[in-house]
């Protein structure tokens, strides 16, 4: 039995934002992916970052550190982490672990790019 | 009162901690646990099997975790991991801290046993010597995870 991950990247309103979608499971095995994939997005000037986790059915320590690390240095840029449309479960342990205070949490696709651009455009 | 037993013995290895914790998510299945008691419940056995391979392993490249379980329909499930390397004081490591994680430091130590101690009701590290019936002695360490339906 093997865990995967699949991460797909889509630029939105003039390279200011982007959409990364997530589906699978993240942990020690597969996080290097969102590492790479969060690092890619900061290297290409994207100063806000949504992460849709909609397709996310499992998240470890790994996970969670690595999404900390992702806003420390998107935040060291100026910009942002967002997170939008969590299962149930991955709810649970985001709100555990206190993340659901630190990171910017959205129902929809819609609402988090909103408050995105809006991000972007203030460190514009 | 019905109950299931199931052991599974893995290599100490990463890329075996999703086998580990799937076997186990499967057995609790069956008996009734909810979607995020299910997610909880692999969450912690991964956790915990990681520990032991990266802090109970860390010098010994062959070494194997057992799984047992032990399934209670309708009142709880009971999961046993047994490993023979360096034995794990958690209360060794500093204690993860979610105000350290809000106030923006990312290397937060502690995830991993933090989340293992939320999500199951009883969480029991034991230190053990047996012996066999030719006298001769052996060391393990047991780790005890509870879960109530």
């Amino acid at each position: 039995m093997t865990s995967s991950l699949n991460i797909t990247s889509q630029p939105l309103a003039e390279q200011s934002v982007v959409m990364l979608s997530v589906a699978g499971r993240l942990d020690a095995n597969t996080v290097s992916q969102l590492e790479r994939a969060l690092m890619d997005a900061q290297l290409s000037g994207h100063r806000a970052i949504v992460i849709d986790l909609g397709e996310l059915t499992y998240i470890s320590s790994s996970g969670l550190r690595v999404l900390l690390a992702g806003r420390s240095n998107a935040r060291k840029r100026g910009g942002e982490i967002l997170l939008c449309n969590l299962q149930p479960a991955v709810r649970e342990i985001l709100e555990m672990v206190g993340f659901s205070a630190i990171f910017p949490i959205f129902g929809s696709r819609e609402q988090a790019v909103a408050a995105a651009l809006t991000t972007s455009d203030q460190t514009d | 009162m019905d109950v299931r037993e199931a052991s599974l013995t893995i290599p100490a290895q990463m890329d075996q901690l999703h086998a580990a914790s799937g076997f186990v998510r499967e057995i609790a299945e069956e008996i009734g646990f909810s979607a995020i008691d299910l997610h909880q419940i692999e969450l912690a056995v991964y956790e915990a099997c990681a520990n032991i391979v990266q802090h109970a392993y860390a010098h010994q490249g062959d070494g194997q975790i057992q799984i047992l379980v032990q399934a209670e329909r309708g009142r709880r499930i009971v999961i046993t991991l047994i490993d023979t390397g360096t034995t794990f004081d958690p209360q060794a490591i500093p204690a993860y801290d979610p105000q350290q994680a809000i106030k923006g430091d990312a290397q937060v130590s502690g995830l991993g046993l933090f989340l293992i101690q939320r999500v199951m009701d009883d969480v029991r590290f034991e230190f053990c010597v047996s012996e066999d019936e030719a006298g001769r002695s052996g060391r393990f360490n047991r780790l005890t995870l509870i879960k109530n339906l």
